[in-house]
C-alpha cells in the first residue's frame, strides 16, 4: 500500500515539469507584453523596452523556462510581476477561501445528492424520481453565475436573508456555496441513481430480500457498499474541480480565491502568478485523486488485495 | 462513519469566522483589489485610493485646480529649474519618525531609481542635485524646464513622503507595510477581500472623523450596487451605468455624477493612406455623432468631448466649437480626396462592452459615406502590443490625464517626437504644434500659458488628429447617511472627513 503512494507521488514530478511547460509555453505565444502590461498605458516603449530587460522577458524561450525550473528546484517559484510579493505566499492565502467554499460546496452536493439519487433509484419512475431528475437536469444545464444572480436577487435584494458579497461570516458563506453546489449536486444524484439502479437489480440484492432482511439493511448494508465506487469517483472529481477555484462564483460573490487570483494574473499577464497557480491546483488535484483511488481500497476489498500485491 | 461525516461538517461550518462590527466603521467598496501598497509600484487607482488614505504628498491641487501646500508649509520657484520647500514641523509619520528634509530627499531618490511604474511622473526630478538645506528646507531641482513639475510632485502616489527607517524595516514586504504621515494608518490587508484602515493619532493637522475605515473589494459590477442597497457598504467608488437608475430611484442612497479628466477618442493613424489625407479625416469626424455614443453606449454618462484637454483639467478651452454631423459636407471631402466609391477600413478596440459598443455604432455612421468598416476587438494586453506595431487605421482609446496639467494631457499624445516609441499612436506630427508644446512646458503658470494652450486645442482639433468622443463621469454611491465626502477628480478621494449623520 505505501509502496502505491509512493509510487503515485513520484508520478507528480513528470505532472509537475508537463504542466509548467505547457503552461509557460501557452503564456509565451498569447499576445500581450507583462512588462508595458505592468508599466500601464501611460509608459513610454524606452521604459518597457529597459524593463523588460530587467526582467530577462528578451532572452530565448528554453533560457527562461530553464531559469525558472532551476529556481523552483530550490524552491522558489518566483515572485508576483504585478505585487512582487512570493508567489507561494500569495497562492496559499487564497486557498483557504477556496478550500472552505469547495468544502462547503462539496458537503451539500453530497448530502443532498446521494440519498436523493438513492431515493430515486430505489423508487424509480416515481413521482419522486422524475421531479428529481428533472431538478438534476436543470442543474447541470443552468450556468453558475445566473443562478448566482437569481439566489442574490432573491435572498439579498428581496428577501435580505443573505449578504450578496464577500467572504467572512458563515452568513456570506452561505449562498456562494449553495450555488456552486447546484451542478455537482446534480451530478452526484444522477450518478449515485444509476450506480443503485445497476445494483438493486442483483442477485445478492434478491437474496438479501427472499431472506426476510428489513428493506433499509438491504439498501443500506447491502447496495450501498457496491454502489459506492462511481459514487465516490465522481465526488472526487467534481471536489478536485471545484478546488481549481470556481472562477465564476468566486467573481459573482467576490470570494477572495485562487479562481479570482489566476484570472486577475492572467489578463497582467503575471507569468510566475499563472504558473505558480496552475501549478498548485495541478498539485492538489493530483492529491485529490491519490486519496480518492485509496479510498477504493477500504471501500472494494479486491482493490485492496491488488494494491498489496503491486 | 457517516456520524463522523456529520460532525466534521458541522465544525467546518462553524469555524468560520464572525461577524464583523459596523457603527464606528466606515466601508468602502472598489472595483479591484489593491497591487500594492508601495506608492513606487502601484499606481493604478485601486492601489492608490487606499494610499491616499494613508500618504501625503509635498503639495496638493485644490478643487480649483491650484497647486497648494501640504506636508511642505510653503513652496517658492526660485528659477527656471529649482523649487523651494518649507517642511511643516512637527509631523510625524505612523512609526512615530518626525517628518526631515532627509525623508524628502530619500523618497523622490527612490521614486526615480526603482520606480519603474511612475517613471512618467518622477522622470525629471534632478535626484543629483537635491539641496538640503536644514531640517525642514529643501530645494528639489528638475532636470528641465518645466512648468507641470509641481503638479508632478502633487501626484497622488509618485509625489508622497516615505521615511526611509519604514521602508527599510519592512524589507521585501514594503507593499504590504504601508507608513506615511496621513490621517489613517494601515492595520491588515487580506488579499483580494479587504483591507483595513484606523485613524492615525498623532495626525498633525485634522484628525479622521471616523474611526475605522475599511475598503472592500467587489468585482461584480451590479454586486458593488447590491452591496450598497443592503447596507453591506456605505460608499461604492464606481458605479455601472446600468445601475444609476436603482440608485437614484432609491431614497436612502445618493448618486454622485462627478467629470473625471478621460477622454475617449477616435484615433486615427495618419502615417498610412487613406487617413494620412485630412480630408478623409475631417469627414469620418462629420459624420462621427458623440451624442448619440453617450446616450447608448455610456447610457447617458458623461459628456460628448470637444477636445483634447479634459474639461476638469486647467487651460481647457471652453469655446472649441461642438461639432455637428454634416453628412453632405462629410460626402463631398470623400469625393474630393478620391474614394467616391467608398473604402474599406478596421477599427481596433478593446474588449470592453462600451468600447464595443461605440465601435458598432461608428460602424453604422460611417456607413453614410460609404467607409465599410471592419471591428477587431482585443484582449487588452493583445491590443497595446498591436498598437505597439503602428499598423492600427482607426482605433478606440482613452487618455486620462492622470497628472494634473495641460502639458501631460497633450505632450505625450501629439507631440512628434513620440510618434514611434512613445504614445503618439496616431503617428501625428506638426511642428507647430510641437514648438507650442514646448513652450507649454517652459512658460510658468498665467495668462501667457493659458493662451498657449488654447491655442493648442484649436490647433489640434483643426488637423483632426483625433476624433473626439467622450469625457468620462465617476459614478459614486453613498449612503444617504454619509456626510464630509472629498470628491477628487483623479478618483483617489479623501475619506478622511467623511461621517455618520446620526440622525438619520
Amino acid at each position: 500500500m505505501w509502496r502505491y503512494v509512493l509510487r503515485r507521488l513520484c508520478y507528480l514530478l513528470p505532472i509537475f515539469i508537463g504542466i509548467s511547460f505547457f503552461v509557460f509555453f501557452m503564456l509565451h505565444m498569447t499576445p500581450g507584453d507583462p512588462a508595458r502590461l505592468m508599466l500601464g498605458d501611460a509608459a513610454t516603449e524606452t521604459s518597457v523596452q529597459e524593463l523588460r530587460q530587467e526582467m530577462g522577458l528578451n532572452d530565448p524561450f528554453l533560457m527562461q523556462y530553464g531559469r525558472y525550473i532551476k529556481n523552483a528546484v530550490r524552491g522558489d517559484i518566483g515572485k508576483s510581476y504585478i505585487t512582487k510579493s512570493p508567489v507561494a505566499h500569495e497562492v496559499l492565502q487564497a486557498f483557504p477561501a477556496t478550500l472552505r467554499l469547495a468544502l462547503f460546496a462539496i458537503s451539500i452536493a453530497i448530502l443532498i445528492g446521494v440519498p436523493l439519487g438513492i431515493l430515486s433509484a430505489i423508487h424509480q419512475y416515481s413521482l419522486l424520481d422524475n421531479v428529481a431528475m428533472g431538478f438534476a437536469l436543470i442543474g447541470i444545464s443552468m450556468p453558475v453565475f445566473w443562478l448566482g444572480l437569481l439566489l442574490i436577487l432573491l435572498f439579498c435584494v428581496w428577501l435580505g436573508w443573505f449578504p450578496a458579497s464577500g467572504f467572512d461570516t458563515f452568513r456570506q458563506m452561505v449562498l456562494p456555496a449553495v450555488t456552486l453546489s447546484t451542478p455537482s449536486l446534480a451530478i452526484i444524484s444522477r450518478i449515485s441513481r444509476s450506480s443503485m439502479l445497476e445494483v438493486v437489480r442483483q442477485d445478492y440484492i434478491c437474496m438479501a430480500r427472499a431472506k426476510g432482511q428489513v428493506e433499509w439493511r438491504v439498501i443500506w448494508n447491502h447496495a450501498l457498499g457496491n454502489a459506492l465506487i462511481p459514487i465516490v469517483t465522481i465526488v472526487g472529481l467534481q471536489f478536485g474541480g471545484l478546488l481549481e477555484g470556481a472562477v465564476v462564483t468566486e467573481a459573482v460573490f467576490a470570494v477572495p480565491g485562487i479562481g479570482s487570483l489566476l484570472v486577475e494574473a492572467i489578463k497582467t499577464r503575471d507569468y510566475p502568478m499563472v504558473l505558480g497557480g496552475v501549478l498548485f491546483i495541478g498539485v492538489v488535484f493530483s492529491l485529490v485523486n491519490l486519496v480518492v483511488d485509496i479510498l477504493y481500497a477500504y471501500i472494494d476489498p479486491r482493490i485492496k488485495a491488488r494494491y498489496q500485491n503491486g | 462513519m457517516f456520524k463522523r461525516m456529520c460532525l466534521m461538517f458541522v465544525v467546518l461550518l462553524l469555524a468560520v469566522g464572525c461577524a464583523f462590527a459596523q457603527g464606528d466603521t466606515l466601508t468602502v467598496v472598489m472595483a479591484a483589489d489593491s497591487k500594492s501598497l508601495d506608492p513606487h509600484a502601484a499606481p493604478d487607482l485601486s492601489s492608490t485610493s487606499v494610499m491616499t488614505q494613508m500618504m501625503e504628498s509635498l503639495v496638493t491641487i485644490d478643487s480649483g485646480g491650484n497647486i497648494v501646500p501640504l506636508l511642505a508649509e510653503s513652496f517658492e520657484k526660485l528659477d527656471d529649474l529649482r523649487y523651494k520647500f518649507v517642511l511643516r514641523k512637527g509631523v510625524r509619520f505612523h512609526n512615530g519618525e518626525e517628518l526631515t528634509a532627509e525623508d524628502v530627499k530619500y523618497t523622490f531618490t527612490r521614486a526615480v531609481r526603482t520606480g519603474k511604474v511612475i517613471d512618467y511622473v518622477v522622470r525629471n526630478i534632478d535626484i543629483e542635485h537635491i539641496e538640503i538645506l536644514d531640517d525642514y528646507t529643501i530645494i528639489v531641482p528638475s532636470l528641465t524646464p518645466d512648468s507641470s513639475f509641481l503638479a508632478c510632485l502633487s501626484h497622488y502616489c509618485a509625489g508622497v513622503v516615505l521615511n526611509q527607517k519604514a521602508v527599510d524595516a519592512a524589507g521585501e514586504r514594503v507593499g504590504m507595510q504601508p507608513v506615511g504621515t496621513g490621517p489613517y494608518k494601515f492595520v491588515s490587508w487580506q488579499k483580494g477581500n479587504r483591507v483595513v484602515l484606523e485613524r492615525f493619532e498623532d495626525y498633525w493637522g485634522d484628525k479622521a472623523k471616523t474611526p475605522n475605515l475599511v475598503f472592500r473589494t467587489i468585482t461584480e459590477g451590479t454586486n458593488r450596487c447590491i452591496e450598497l442597497e443592503t447596507g453591506g457598504a456605505d460608499i461604492v467608488q464606481s458605479l455601472l451605468p446600468v445601475d444609476v437608475n436603482r440608485v437614484v430611484d432609491n431614497p436612502k442612497l445618493t448618486l454622485l455624477r462627478l467629470p473625471a479628466p478621460v477622454v475617449m477618442y477616435l484615433g486615427m493613424n495618419v502615417s498610412n493612406e487613406p487617413l494620412s489625407d485630412i480630408r478623409v479625416r475631417r469627414a469620418i469626424t462629420l459624420v462621427v455623432d458623440n451624442r448619440p455614443i453617450v446616450k447608448i453606449a455610456f447610457r447617458g454618462v458623461g459628456l460628448p468631448a470637444r477636445g483634447p484637454v479634459p474639461p476638469t483639467i486647467k487651460y481647457y478651452d471652453p469655446t472649441l466649437p461642438e461639432i455637428l454631423p454634416d453628412v453632405e459636407k462629410a460626402k463631398a471631402l470623400m469625393a474630393e480626396a478620391g474614394y467616391k466609391e467608398g473604402l474599406k477600413m478596421e477599427l481596433w478596440c478593446r474588449d470592453e462592452k462600451t468600447y464595443i459598443d461605440t465601435a458598432t455604432i461608428i460602424q453604422n455612421q460611417l456607413k453614410q459615406i460609404g467607409i465599410d468598416l471592419s471591428i477587431q476587438v482585443m484582449e487588452w494586453g493583445a491590443f497595446l502590443e498591436k498598437l505597439k506595431q503602428r499598423e492600427q487605421q482607426l482605433y478606440l482609446q482613452a487618455w486620462n490625464s492622470v497628472i494634473a496639467d495641460p502639458d501631460y494631457s497633450l505632450f505625450g499624445v501629439f507631440h512628434s517626437s513620440q510618434k514611434l516609441t512613445g504614445l503618439n499612436r496616431g503617428v501625428y506630427g506638426n511642428p507647430e504644434v510641437d514648438k507650442l508644446l514646448e513652450e507649454g512646458k517652459r512658460v510658468s503658470d498665467g495668462p501667457e500659458r493659458e493662451a498657449v494652450y488654447h491655442r493648442l486645442q484649436h490647433m489640434i482639433a483643426d488637423d483632426v488628429a483625433w476624433g473626439f468622443l467622450h469625457v468620462n463621469e465617476l459614478l459614486i454611491g453613498m449612503s444617504e447617511n454619509v456626510r464630509g465626502f472629498l470628491f477628487d477628480p483623479s478618483g483617489n478621494h479623501k475619506y478622511y472627513q467623511v461621517y455618520f449623520d446620526q440622525a438619520k
